[in-house]
Protein backbone atom coordinates (compact mmCIF):
# COMPACT_ATOMS: atom_id res chain seq x y z
CA UNK A 1 0.00 0.00 0.00
CA UNK A 2 1.73 3.40 -1.06
CA UNK A 3 1.91 5.75 1.84
CA UNK A 4 -0.17 8.86 2.78
CA UNK A 5 2.13 11.16 2.04
CA UNK A 6 2.78 9.91 -1.72
CA UNK A 7 -0.86 9.61 -2.24
CA UNK A 8 -1.00 13.16 -1.28
CA UNK A 9 1.75 14.40 -3.72
CA UNK A 10 0.15 11.97 -6.33
CA UNK A 11 -2.90 13.81 -5.87
CA UNK A 12 -1.03 17.30 -6.48
CA UNK A 13 1.03 16.19 -8.95
CA UNK A 14 -2.41 15.39 -10.69
CA UNK A 15 -3.89 19.02 -9.91
CA UNK A 16 -0.30 20.43 -10.65
CA UNK A 17 0.48 21.59 -7.62
CA UNK A 18 3.42 19.65 -7.11
CA UNK A 19 6.81 21.75 -7.46
CA UNK A 20 9.03 20.73 -10.53
CA UNK A 21 11.70 18.97 -8.52
CA UNK A 22 8.89 16.36 -7.20
CA UNK A 23 6.65 16.04 -10.14
CA UNK A 24 9.25 15.06 -11.72
CA UNK A 25 10.14 12.13 -8.95
CA UNK A 26 6.52 11.61 -9.27
CA UNK A 27 6.93 10.78 -12.81
CA UNK A 28 9.39 8.40 -12.39
CA UNK A 29 7.44 6.52 -10.30
CA UNK A 30 4.40 6.57 -11.90
CA UNK A 31 6.77 4.70 -14.61
CA UNK A 32 7.60 1.64 -12.16
CA UNK A 33 5.40 1.58 -9.62
CA UNK A 34 1.32 -0.53 -10.67
CA UNK A 35 -0.40 0.64 -7.36
CA UNK A 36 0.90 4.01 -8.18
CA UNK A 37 -0.67 3.91 -11.76
CA UNK A 38 -3.64 2.68 -10.47
CA UNK A 39 -4.75 5.39 -8.43
CA UNK A 40 -3.63 8.01 -10.40
CA UNK A 41 -6.04 6.43 -13.28
CA UNK A 42 -8.64 6.35 -10.14
CA UNK A 43 -8.49 10.08 -9.15
CA UNK A 44 -8.35 11.13 -12.86
CA UNK A 45 -11.38 9.33 -13.69
CA UNK A 46 -13.44 10.69 -10.88
CA UNK A 47 -12.27 14.21 -11.74
CA UNK A 48 -13.28 13.50 -15.13
CA UNK A 49 -16.49 12.33 -14.23
CA UNK A 50 -17.53 15.32 -12.29
CA UNK A 51 -16.22 18.01 -15.06
CA UNK A 52 -19.44 19.26 -16.33
CA UNK A 53 -21.66 18.10 -13.45
CA UNK A 54 -23.20 21.68 -12.96
CA UNK A 55 -23.47 22.58 -16.85
CA UNK A 56 -27.60 22.28 -17.31
CA UNK A 57 -28.58 22.62 -14.14
CA UNK A 58 -31.21 26.00 -14.07
CA UNK A 59 -32.84 27.57 -11.82
CA UNK A 60 -36.63 26.39 -10.93
CA UNK A 61 -38.33 29.64 -10.94
CA UNK A 62 -39.20 31.85 -13.91
CA UNK A 63 -36.83 34.42 -14.61
CA UNK A 64 -39.83 37.34 -13.37
CA UNK A 65 -40.83 35.50 -10.19
CA UNK A 66 -36.80 35.64 -9.26
CA UNK A 67 -36.32 38.89 -10.12
CA UNK A 68 -39.63 40.07 -8.42
CA UNK A 69 -38.67 38.39 -5.21
CA UNK A 70 -35.02 39.92 -5.53
CA UNK A 71 -35.91 43.43 -6.32
CA UNK A 72 -38.18 43.40 -3.42
CA UNK A 73 -35.39 42.07 -0.78
CA UNK A 74 -33.39 44.86 -2.19
CA UNK A 75 -35.96 47.43 -1.74
CA UNK A 76 -37.02 46.44 2.06
CA UNK A 77 -33.72 46.49 2.86
CA UNK A 78 -32.85 49.80 1.83
CA UNK A 79 -35.42 51.40 3.59
CA UNK A 80 -34.22 52.84 7.17
CA UNK A 81 -34.74 51.23 9.78
CA UNK A 82 -37.45 51.97 12.27
CA UNK A 83 -36.93 55.02 14.97
CA UNK A 84 -35.74 53.63 17.78
CA UNK A 85 -37.83 54.13 21.21
CA UNK A 86 -36.35 55.95 24.00
CA UNK A 87 -33.68 54.12 25.63
CA UNK A 88 -34.61 53.03 29.15
CA UNK A 89 -32.54 55.71 30.47
CA UNK A 90 -33.73 58.10 28.41
CA UNK A 91 -37.11 57.61 29.80
CA UNK A 92 -35.90 57.49 33.33
CA UNK A 93 -34.87 61.21 32.97
CA UNK A 94 -37.84 61.68 31.25
CA UNK A 95 -39.67 60.83 33.68
CA UNK A 96 -38.26 61.48 36.83
CA UNK A 97 -36.28 65.01 35.94
CA UNK A 98 -38.82 66.58 32.65
CA UNK A 99 -42.30 65.71 33.65
CA UNK A 100 -41.57 67.59 37.19
CA UNK A 101 -40.35 70.30 35.35
CA UNK A 102 -43.41 70.61 33.14
CA UNK A 103 -45.64 71.21 36.31
CA UNK A 104 -43.94 73.84 37.82
CA UNK A 105 -43.90 75.44 34.92
CA UNK A 106 -47.28 75.40 34.36
CA UNK A 107 -47.94 76.54 38.40
CA UNK A 108 -45.07 78.96 37.50
CA UNK A 109 -47.11 80.40 34.88
CA UNK A 110 -51.01 80.14 36.35
CA UNK A 111 -49.64 82.18 39.40
CA UNK A 112 -48.13 84.74 37.00
CA UNK A 113 -51.59 85.06 35.42
CA UNK A 114 -52.92 85.61 38.64
CA UNK A 115 -50.67 88.12 39.58
CA UNK A 116 -50.92 90.14 36.07
CA UNK A 117 -55.30 90.04 36.98
CA UNK A 118 -54.35 92.25 39.92
CA UNK A 119 -55.19 89.40 42.51
CA UNK A 120 -53.23 87.92 44.60
CA UNK A 121 -53.63 83.98 44.89
CA UNK A 122 -55.73 84.01 48.00
CA UNK A 123 -58.23 86.14 46.87
CA UNK A 124 -58.87 83.64 44.02
CA UNK A 125 -61.40 82.24 45.58
CA UNK A 126 -63.38 85.23 46.77
CA UNK A 127 -64.26 86.30 43.23
CA UNK A 128 -67.43 87.43 42.39
CA UNK A 129 -68.12 84.08 39.92
CA UNK A 130 -68.90 80.53 42.31
CA UNK A 131 -65.50 79.00 41.37
CA UNK A 132 -65.06 75.24 40.35
CA UNK A 133 -62.67 72.33 41.14
CA UNK A 134 -62.34 68.96 39.90
CA UNK A 135 -59.35 66.79 41.12
CA UNK A 136 -58.88 63.91 38.78
CA UNK A 137 -58.23 60.56 40.40
CA UNK A 138 -55.09 58.97 40.13
CA UNK A 139 -53.46 61.28 38.52
CA UNK A 140 -52.03 64.08 41.27
CA UNK A 141 -53.35 66.55 39.62
CA UNK A 142 -56.03 69.33 40.99
CA UNK A 143 -57.55 72.17 38.78
CA UNK A 144 -58.79 75.25 40.31
CA UNK A 145 -60.93 77.28 37.72
CA UNK A 146 -61.63 80.95 38.53
CA UNK A 147 -64.78 82.06 35.77
CA UNK A 148 -64.82 85.65 37.18
CA UNK A 149 -60.98 86.52 36.76
CA UNK A 150 -60.81 83.66 33.64
CA UNK A 151 -57.67 82.01 35.68
CA UNK A 152 -57.17 78.76 35.84
CA UNK A 153 -54.55 76.99 38.69
CA UNK A 154 -53.36 73.25 38.15
CA UNK A 155 -52.19 71.79 40.81
CA UNK A 156 -49.98 69.12 40.07
CA UNK A 157 -48.43 66.90 42.47
CA UNK A 158 -45.20 64.32 41.74
CA UNK A 159 -44.88 61.32 41.49
CA UNK A 160 -48.10 60.89 41.44
CA UNK A 161 -49.54 57.99 43.67
CA UNK A 162 -46.87 58.06 45.83
CA UNK A 163 -46.93 58.26 49.48
CA UNK A 164 -44.56 61.13 49.61
CA UNK A 165 -47.29 62.90 47.57
CA UNK A 166 -50.30 62.06 49.83
CA UNK A 167 -48.14 62.95 52.44
CA UNK A 168 -47.60 66.42 51.35
CA UNK A 169 -50.33 68.77 52.67
CA UNK A 170 -50.98 71.07 49.68
CA UNK A 171 -49.88 74.58 49.42
CA UNK A 172 -52.25 77.53 50.92
CA UNK A 173 -52.62 81.02 49.36
CA UNK A 174 -54.99 81.84 52.29
CA UNK B 1 -51.68 52.41 -6.80
CA UNK B 2 -48.35 53.57 -5.27
CA UNK B 3 -47.06 49.91 -6.29
CA UNK B 4 -48.62 49.71 -9.68
CA UNK B 5 -47.24 53.11 -10.52
CA UNK B 6 -43.66 52.03 -9.63
CA UNK B 7 -44.25 48.92 -11.66
CA UNK B 8 -45.48 50.93 -14.70
CA UNK B 9 -42.02 52.89 -14.37
CA UNK B 10 -39.96 49.60 -14.21
CA UNK B 11 -42.40 48.36 -17.00
CA UNK B 12 -40.97 51.79 -19.47
CA UNK B 13 -37.44 51.79 -18.25
CA UNK B 14 -36.85 48.07 -19.54
CA UNK B 15 -38.59 49.13 -22.89
CA UNK B 16 -36.10 52.28 -22.94
CA UNK B 17 -32.73 49.75 -21.92
CA UNK B 18 -32.47 46.80 -23.69
CA UNK B 19 -29.04 45.54 -22.05
CA UNK B 20 -29.42 41.73 -23.83
CA UNK B 21 -26.47 42.42 -25.54
CA UNK B 22 -24.41 44.34 -23.54
CA UNK B 23 -21.06 43.19 -21.78
CA UNK B 24 -21.18 42.32 -18.30
CA UNK B 25 -18.62 45.39 -17.67
CA UNK B 26 -21.12 47.36 -18.86
CA UNK B 27 -23.87 46.28 -16.82
CA UNK B 28 -22.26 46.06 -13.82
CA UNK B 29 -21.15 49.88 -14.02
CA UNK B 30 -25.01 51.19 -14.92
CA UNK B 31 -25.66 48.83 -11.81
CA UNK B 32 -23.50 50.67 -9.51
CA UNK B 33 -25.02 54.05 -10.91
CA UNK B 34 -28.44 52.76 -9.49
CA UNK B 35 -29.73 50.88 -12.79
CA UNK B 36 -31.83 47.91 -11.70
CA UNK B 37 -32.54 47.30 -15.32
CA UNK B 38 -29.26 45.95 -15.66
CA UNK B 39 -28.48 44.53 -12.64
CA UNK B 40 -31.53 42.49 -13.43
CA UNK B 41 -29.91 41.54 -16.83
CA UNK B 42 -27.02 40.50 -14.62
CA UNK B 43 -29.11 38.04 -12.42
CA UNK B 44 -30.63 36.52 -15.16
CA UNK B 45 -27.52 35.52 -16.94
CA UNK B 46 -26.07 34.19 -13.97
CA UNK B 47 -28.82 33.33 -11.95
CA UNK B 48 -28.41 29.35 -13.25
CA UNK B 49 -24.80 28.96 -12.22
CA UNK B 50 -24.80 30.83 -8.96
CA UNK B 51 -28.12 28.13 -8.45
CA UNK B 52 -25.96 25.55 -9.13
CA UNK B 53 -23.36 26.12 -6.85
CA UNK B 54 -25.32 26.38 -4.51
CA UNK B 55 -27.42 22.96 -4.67
CA UNK B 56 -23.90 21.39 -5.41
CA UNK B 57 -23.18 22.78 -1.94
CA UNK B 58 -26.42 22.55 0.19
CA UNK B 59 -27.71 19.70 -1.64
CA UNK B 60 -31.18 21.06 -0.80
CA UNK B 61 -33.39 22.75 -3.51
CA UNK B 62 -35.39 25.30 -1.55
CA UNK B 63 -32.27 26.14 0.48
CA UNK B 64 -30.48 26.74 -2.47
CA UNK B 65 -33.07 28.92 -4.02
CA UNK B 66 -33.04 31.57 -0.77
CA UNK B 67 -29.22 31.45 -0.54
CA UNK B 68 -29.07 31.94 -4.31
CA UNK B 69 -31.64 35.46 -3.74
CA UNK B 70 -29.68 36.35 -0.53
CA UNK B 71 -26.80 35.94 -2.79
CA UNK B 72 -27.75 38.89 -5.41
CA UNK B 73 -29.61 41.13 -2.79
CA UNK B 74 -25.85 40.99 -0.89
CA UNK B 75 -24.39 41.23 -4.62
CA UNK B 76 -26.51 44.35 -4.83
CA UNK B 77 -25.82 45.70 -1.29
CA UNK B 78 -21.51 44.98 -2.32
CA UNK B 79 -21.50 46.31 -5.94
CA UNK B 80 -19.96 49.64 -4.89
CA UNK B 81 -17.11 47.42 -3.70
CA UNK B 82 -16.72 45.42 -6.90
CA UNK B 83 -13.55 46.98 -8.65
CA UNK B 84 -13.19 44.76 -11.70
CA UNK B 85 -10.73 41.98 -10.30
CA UNK B 86 -11.95 39.31 -11.19
CA UNK B 87 -15.36 38.41 -13.69
CA UNK B 88 -18.42 39.53 -11.96
CA UNK B 89 -19.32 35.67 -12.57
CA UNK B 90 -16.40 34.80 -10.37
CA UNK B 91 -17.27 37.53 -7.90
CA UNK B 92 -21.11 36.72 -7.20
CA UNK B 93 -20.14 32.93 -7.41
CA UNK B 94 -17.78 33.92 -4.58
CA UNK B 95 -20.53 35.89 -2.49
CA UNK B 96 -22.54 32.77 -2.70
CA UNK B 97 -20.05 29.63 -1.59
CA UNK B 98 -19.34 32.20 1.26
CA UNK B 99 -23.13 32.28 2.02
CA UNK B 100 -23.44 28.52 1.57
CA UNK B 101 -20.34 27.73 3.50
CA UNK B 102 -22.09 30.35 6.72
CA UNK B 103 -25.22 28.28 6.14
CA UNK B 104 -23.58 24.72 6.21
CA UNK B 105 -21.46 25.57 9.48
CA UNK B 106 -24.45 26.99 10.94
CA UNK B 107 -26.24 23.80 10.27
CA UNK B 108 -23.89 21.82 11.38
CA UNK B 109 -23.70 23.46 15.41
CA UNK B 110 -27.57 22.31 15.02
CA UNK B 111 -26.56 18.42 14.70
CA UNK B 112 -24.31 15.55 15.62
CA UNK B 113 -21.00 15.31 13.73
CA UNK B 114 -21.50 12.93 10.57
CA UNK B 115 -19.61 9.54 10.15
CA UNK B 116 -17.52 11.07 7.61
CA UNK B 117 -16.20 13.33 9.97
CA UNK B 118 -15.58 10.79 12.38
CA UNK B 119 -14.33 8.34 9.77
CA UNK B 120 -11.84 11.03 8.91
CA UNK B 121 -10.73 12.09 13.41
CA UNK B 122 -10.37 8.34 13.50
CA UNK B 123 -7.16 8.16 10.51
CA UNK B 124 -7.38 7.76 6.80
CA UNK B 125 -10.23 5.74 6.07
CA UNK B 126 -9.05 6.59 2.95
CA UNK B 127 -6.24 5.29 2.50
CA UNK B 128 -7.50 1.64 2.92
CA UNK B 129 -10.47 1.58 0.10
CA UNK B 130 -10.01 -0.34 -2.69
CA UNK B 131 -8.91 1.41 -5.63
CA UNK B 132 -11.57 1.45 -8.31
CA UNK B 133 -11.05 -0.72 -11.10
CA UNK B 134 -11.81 -0.61 -14.49
CA UNK B 135 -13.13 3.51 -14.87
CA UNK B 136 -17.01 2.56 -13.19
CA UNK B 137 -18.11 5.79 -15.49
CA UNK B 138 -16.56 5.17 -18.70
CA UNK B 139 -20.01 3.76 -20.32
CA UNK B 140 -22.31 5.75 -18.35
CA UNK B 141 -25.07 8.31 -20.15
CA UNK B 142 -24.59 11.64 -19.15
CA UNK B 143 -28.19 11.53 -17.23
CA UNK B 144 -26.79 8.03 -15.35
CA UNK B 145 -23.68 9.61 -14.14
CA UNK B 146 -25.76 12.41 -13.06
CA UNK B 147 -27.57 11.15 -10.74
CA UNK B 148 -25.14 8.91 -9.33
CA UNK B 149 -23.06 12.03 -8.60
CA UNK B 150 -26.10 13.68 -7.05
CA UNK B 151 -26.36 10.51 -4.72
CA UNK B 152 -22.88 10.02 -4.00
CA UNK B 153 -22.28 13.88 -2.87
CA UNK B 154 -25.60 13.81 -0.63
CA UNK B 155 -23.26 10.85 1.09
CA UNK B 156 -20.27 13.38 2.17
CA UNK B 157 -19.86 15.34 4.64
CA UNK B 158 -19.82 19.08 4.22
CA UNK B 159 -16.37 19.74 4.71
CA UNK B 160 -15.58 16.63 1.98
CA UNK B 161 -18.31 18.09 -0.48
CA UNK B 162 -17.04 21.86 -0.03
CA UNK B 163 -13.56 20.53 -1.07
CA UNK B 164 -14.14 18.77 -3.97
CA UNK B 165 -17.06 21.68 -5.42
CA UNK B 166 -14.46 24.50 -4.79
CA UNK B 167 -11.59 22.45 -6.53
CA UNK B 168 -13.64 20.39 -9.32
CA UNK B 169 -16.25 23.06 -10.27
CA UNK B 170 -14.57 26.56 -8.78
CA UNK B 171 -11.54 25.53 -9.97
CA UNK B 172 -9.48 26.94 -6.85
CA UNK B 173 -6.10 26.23 -5.70
CA UNK B 174 -5.39 24.45 -2.45
CA UNK B 175 -4.31 27.89 -0.60
CA UNK B 176 -7.33 29.69 -1.96
CA UNK B 177 -9.22 26.74 -0.41
CA UNK B 178 -7.57 26.71 2.43
CA UNK B 179 -8.32 30.35 2.81
CA UNK B 180 -12.26 30.29 1.97
CA UNK B 181 -12.35 26.85 4.72
CA UNK B 182 -10.19 28.53 7.49
CA UNK B 183 -7.93 25.45 7.37
CA UNK B 184 -4.43 24.40 6.33
CA UNK B 185 -3.73 23.39 3.19
CA UNK B 186 -2.88 20.13 4.64
CA UNK B 187 -6.71 19.17 5.81
CA UNK B 188 -7.59 20.67 2.10
CA UNK B 189 -5.39 18.01 0.19
CA UNK B 190 -6.40 15.17 3.19
CA UNK B 191 -10.21 16.41 2.60
CA UNK B 192 -10.15 16.39 -1.41
CA UNK B 193 -8.13 12.97 -1.13
CA UNK B 194 -10.85 11.76 0.89
CA UNK B 195 -13.85 13.06 -1.05
CA UNK B 196 -12.51 11.69 -4.57
CA UNK B 197 -11.41 8.19 -3.01
CA UNK B 198 -15.31 7.89 -1.79
CA UNK B 199 -16.99 9.13 -4.87
CA UNK B 200 -15.10 6.57 -6.48
CA UNK B 201 -15.85 4.33 -4.33
CA UNK B 202 -19.89 5.34 -4.31
CA UNK B 203 -20.13 5.83 -7.96
CA UNK B 204 -18.94 2.23 -8.29
CA UNK B 205 -21.08 0.75 -5.76
CA UNK B 206 -24.54 2.44 -7.14
CA UNK B 207 -26.72 0.11 -9.55
CA UNK B 208 -29.06 0.79 -11.63
CA UNK B 209 -31.89 0.27 -9.74
CA UNK B 210 -30.97 2.68 -6.98
CA UNK B 211 -31.11 5.86 -9.40
CA UNK B 212 -34.83 5.53 -9.80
Amino acid sequence: MTDNETQLKLQAFLDGELPEAEAARMVDRLARDTECQALFAELTATSHALAGFETGVTHPESREFFWSKVARQIDRAAKPAARPSPTPWLRLVLARWLTPAAAVAVLAAATLVSFHSGLLPGQLVKASAPPSHADIADSGAFTYRDFGDHTTLVWLSYPADSEVADAEPPVSWE
Amino acid sequence: MRLNSRRKAAVERMVEKDYSSSEDAALVKASQGGDMVAFEQLVARHRDKVFARALSMVRNEDEAVDLSQEAWVKGWQRLPQFLGESSFGTWITRIIINLCLDHLRKQKRQRVESIEAMDEDSGGVERQLPVVTPNPTARLERQELRQRIDQALNQLSYEHRTVLVLHEFEEMEYKEIARTMGCSIGTVMSRLFYARRKMASLLASFKRNDLT
